[in-house]
């Protein structure tokens, strides 16, 4: 007799679907599994007593008032609360990791102390860091397109707005990859600007046929799959630096 | 507008056309249900305060792309696991793995429901509590974020695949991982379950 493997008492568990059909009439008639999927249901059972802080009534009230003023200005927002648009604050910090690169090679008698000390080999090891993070968050967005099931206009929105950052935050890529003379790096991350700018550039209100001609182009150009290659790279000649 | 009169549709209608008093019903009917969400995959109640905001900011931005096929709480749920992921993979990145608060003293019981007052359930609630946030902590990202969905908000593998954007069978195995890792991390006290 096949046990039931963990994976398929999990299914069960959760009712979903696709549970062996057979999963129930095979519980009902072995005792092991019967006894696997009760230590399971009791252990899952455990995090069902695990909450999240209790928030008072006024919650929903007070989150109304400090989210109110940021409506009109997008991004203004009241005391207590951090605004973060994730990705534009991940682009400054690349931005950040950049200027560093940049100040040593274009005013290295004018840098602060703490850039001055930094040798060659330290800027080109946070050159590596910032293009290999900016190329992994090019790898989420190109992932997420690629595999979002639902084709909701909604849900591109956001696709959207980030291909806008990672295009920006690519052109300072490129130019800092330019000045160590990474042609190589920097050709590729043409490619690479060039669909994530066709990608911010998609109308309002995008329809399937735009995503998919957006996800014709990642797998015509194989770019997911360089992506990771050119990342990876990087990551190793990060190491070795 | 008054809350106790209008459902959410009527609600999200007004707020299509620009009705902020609409959207502030909305706010304050769904923000403890969005706030539970962030906190779970988040583990941290400023964080989840945050993703709060940042849920229901891009919510009224995208307003008039909401195409009413899921629920309105659903897509909100869906877009605060989105913003959440993309907040802990940069927090992951800059700032190492997800803690539990640290503005405040850490106790492994504070988030234990509360009811369970037999001297036998409490004991044993005190031996598996300490370990249940510091386990749910230990996951990635993605797998908490897929468990909270699963088994906290009770979502379909499919949905929880829509609300991550990937397939499926990523969502599936995702959980999996979670619910392994879970129980591993119980084990030390398994033997004491009943």
């Amino acid at each position: 007799m096949k046990h039931l493997s963990e994976e398929e008492l999990i299914l069960v568990y959760y009712e979903e679907p696709d549970a062996p059909a057979m999963a129930q009439s095979h519980l009902s008639e072995c005792a092991e599994c019967r006894a696997a999927a009760g230590s399971l249901a009791r252990e899952l059972g455990f995090f069902d007593e695990w909450n999240a802080p209790a928030k008072g009534e006024d919650f929903g009230r007070d989150a109304w008032n400090r989210l109110a003023p940021a409506l009109d200005s997008g991004r203004e927002v009241g005391p207590g609360w951090r605004p973060v648009r994730i990705w534009a604050a991940m682009a400054g910090f690349a931005i950040l990791l950049v200027a560093v690169f940049l100040a040593g090679r274009l005013s290295r008698p004018a840098l602060p102390p703490v850039i001055a000390g930094l040798s060659d080999q330290a800027r080109e090891r946070i050159l590596a860091i910032a293009v290999a993070d900016h190329l992994d968050r090019v790898e989420t967005l190109l992932t997420e397109i690629s595999h979002d099931d639902s084709n909701a206009p909604d849900v591109f929105a956001a696709d959207r707005e980030r291909a806008e950052d990672l295009a920006q935050e690519g052109q300072l890529m490129k130019q800092s990859l330019a000045l160590h003379g990474e042609t190589a790096t920097t050709g590729f991350l043409d490619d690479v600007d060039r669909f994530l700018i066709e990608a911010a550039h998609t109308p309002d209100r995008v329809g399937e046929k735009e995503i998919a001609e957006l996800r014709q182009r990642i797998d015509s150009g194989s770019l997911l799959f360089k992506v990771r290659i050119v990342e990876s790279n990087l990551r190793n000649e990060e190491r070795k630096l | 507008m008054n809350d106790g009169n209008y459902g959410d549709a009527a609600a999200v209608e007004r707020a299509r056309n620009g009705d902020r008093d609409a959207f502030r019903v909305l706010v304050e009917r769904h923000a403890s249900a969005v706030f539970r969400l962030a906190y779970r995959m988040t583990l941290n109640e400023t964080d989840a305060e945050d993703m709060v905001q940042e849920t229901f900011l891009r919510a009224w931005s995208e307003m008039r792309r909401f195409d009413g096929r899921a629920s309105f709480g659903t897509w909100l749920h869906r877009i605060c696991a989105n913003r959440t992921v993309d907040f802990l993979r940069s927090r992951k990145r800059w700032q190492g793995p997800a803690m539990p608060d640290t503005d405040r003293e850490y106790d492994p019981f504070r988030n234990l429901a509360s009811a369970a007052p037999s001297p036998e359930r409490e004991a044993q609630s005190a031996q598996t509590g300490a370990m249940l946030e510091p386990a749910l902590a230990a996951l990635s990202e993605v797998e908490r974020a897929a468990f909270t969905m699963r088994h906290y908000e009770g979502l379909a593998i499919d949905d929880v695949a829509a609300a991550l954007g990937v397939q499926p069978g990523a969502a599936r195995h995702s959980i999996f991982r979670a619910v392994r890792k879970l129980r591993r991390a119980l084990e030390p006290v398994g033997s004491g379950l009943p």
